[in-house]
């Protein structure tokens, strides 16, 4: 994914959680969510059997 | 006995000095008041100091002992706690300036248990905002300074428990931990930390951060200071419904058994080949399992896939802090520090379906661990992954603490944990081993620490007050 289009993704992400941010606090949460996207990510792939439930 | 002398004891050291009246509860209170108004203004770990109620209460203690009533073997002894634990009439801020005037009305039932054992209560401690926050040096509730090296952090978010105990400002203090927030800073301050198993200690009256996650526990000097902390505090409280089914154990009467016969497990592949792992935590680790199979115990690696999920699966406290903290953080952001303001805005990303993959790895997770404790008796492996940083290498955008696997694990299964001291880096910094068990055996977790520190010296190492200054 190239600069622009991360940026982008992220925009999107912000827009659709209801958050308008600006200054430092957007520049931070985007170098923090460009930080987590690998755990993300790995949550994403790691696809549990379709009997694996959550706890009670 | 000296006030240096006092405050140089461990809790059990305090306990039994005012039973067998060698000094009263009043003296052992004073001495402990004294030493925070000489050392607390750099080593900052109150934020409030109860004085005159803890010298009444103090008082009172020493009426009912010269009348033979002992409560129990808490009597008398002066003890502090994370500023996130409710005290009635008195302020709790959780380190935040949204809760800067806060004053509840109803005492949290570990304060009522600790009141009905005879603990004098010494003040509040300073912490991490909401527990969640980052390390700050200054502002309106500034992190407590190391006392091995005031130039560095305690680690958090029971910051100033850890700085407390370490520095006998209080005989023993209880933390809360989420992620690691005891065993972080037991690790780096040279004391022992216990998160309990979820739902042993009550949370009613204690600021949430993340209802799953969150655990009350002791942090003492000793092993034996923790279980007795631990028995005062465990039990099952109808205000929280996580305790319903607590099985209290009795923590003190096996903890000299030792572990011979004990069998441990040492996750090697995700904890010691972890290239974030110091390099002198690593070798005092390993020295201490060797000194743990000296007495008797045998140790086999084991290994959970799932393990190398926990990092993802942690999208599970990211959604839970955004959803306690939605509407304050829109309502009122600024009164957030930077710090905590962005990692709650994380959470608004985390999508439902994020969330939910997250619970069924983490029930996986589970599965494969208690698989592990079908062979072995407790897991073992480094406290931490490094000592104490300085205040300035504390990176600001992270959102997840590098090191935190060694610790957020155990939150996500709720199993108990215990960080004993086993050593210094050659920095002269306290590293600390891990010892996490079955569901409420702590009994058993507790036992084989203590095995571990009778063996060693490392939890009568104090450290020296007189570095206790700030470079001009």
């Amino acid at each position: 994914m190239s600069p622009d289009e991360l940026r982008a993704r992220f925009d999107a992400e912000l827009s659709a959680a209801g958050l308008n941010l600006a200054g430092r606090d957007y520049e931070l949460l985007f170098a923090m969510w460009t930080e987590h996207r690998p755990q993300r990510e790995a949550l994403r792939a790691a696809v549990p059997m379709p009997d694996e439930e959550p706890d009670a | 006995m000296s006030a240096d002398a006092l405050c140089d004891l461990d809790l059990t050291g305090v306990a039994d000095a005012i039973h067998a009246g060698k000094a009263s509860s009043l003296e052992v209170t004073e001495a402990y008041l004294r030493r925070i108004e000489r050392h607390d203004g750099v080593l900052k770990a109150y934020i409030t100091v109860l004085a005159d109620r803890a010298l009444a209460q103090a008082r009172v203690a020493d009426d009912e002992l010269r009348r033979g009533a002992r409560r129990g073997p808490l009597h008398g002894v002066p003890l502090a706690l994370k500023d996130l634990i409710a005290i009635a009439g008195v302020r709790m801020t959780a380190g935040s300036r949204v809760l800067a005037h806060h004053v509840p009305a109803r005492d949290a039932d570990v304060i009522e248990r600790l009141h009905a054992a005879g603990a004098i209560i010494l003040g509040k401690l300073s912490m991490h905002e909401f527990a969640f926050g980052r390390p700050v040096v200054d502002g309106t509730f500034p992190t407590g300074r190391n006392p091995w090296d005031v130039a560095r952090e305690p680690a958090g978010s029971s910051s100033g428990s850890g700085v407390a105990v370490a520095a006998g400002l209080c005989a023993g203090a209880l933390g809360s931990d989420t992620g690691g927030s005891i065993r972080g800073p037991a690790a780096r301050c040279g004391i022992v930390g216990l998160k309990p198993t979820y739902g042993l200690v009550s949370r009613r009256g204690v600021v949430p951060l993340s209802w799953s996650l969150d655990h009350v526990g002791p942090m003492t000097r000793t092993v034996r200071d923790t279980a007795a902390l631990l028995q005062a505090v465990a039990g099952r409280d109808p205000g929280d419904p996580s305790t319903r089914d607590a099985r209290v154990g009795d923590y003190t009467a096996q903890l000299e058994s030792g572990v011979s016969g004990i069998k441990l497990g040492l996750p090697r592949r995700f904890y010691l080949d972890s290239p974030g792992l110091h390099a002198d935590v690593k070798s005092a680790a390993l020295a201490a399992f060797d000194e743990l199979r000296r007495q008797g115990a045998t140790i086999e690696d084991v290994d959970a896939p799932t393990l190398d999920l926990a990092g993802a699966i942690w999208v599970t406290m990211l959604s839970e802090v955004y959803e306690l903290h939605r509407e304050t953080v829109r309502d009122q952001p600024l009164n957030f520090g930077e710090g905590i303001r962005t990692r709650i805005y994380m959470g608004a990303l985390v999508t439902a379906a994020d969330f939910q993959r997250g619970q069924r790895l983490r029930a996986r997770l589970r599965r494969e661990i208690m698989a592990l404790f079908e062979d072995v008796d407790a897991l073992v492996f480094p406290g931490h992954a490094s000592p104490a940083q300085r205040f300035e290498d504390i990176p600001m955008g992270q959102i997840v603490v590098p090191g935190s696997r060694y610790t957020n694990v155990w939150n996500l299964l709720g199993l108990p944990a215990v960080v004993v001291p086993c050593g210094f880096s050659r920095d002269g910094l306290p590293v600390a081993i891990q010892i996490v068990g079955r569901p409420f055996d702590e009994a058993t977790v507790l036992r084989i620490a203590r095995a571990y520190e009778r063996a060693t010296d490392w939890h009568t190492k104090r450290p020296n007050p007189e570095t206790w200054k700030l470079a001009k």
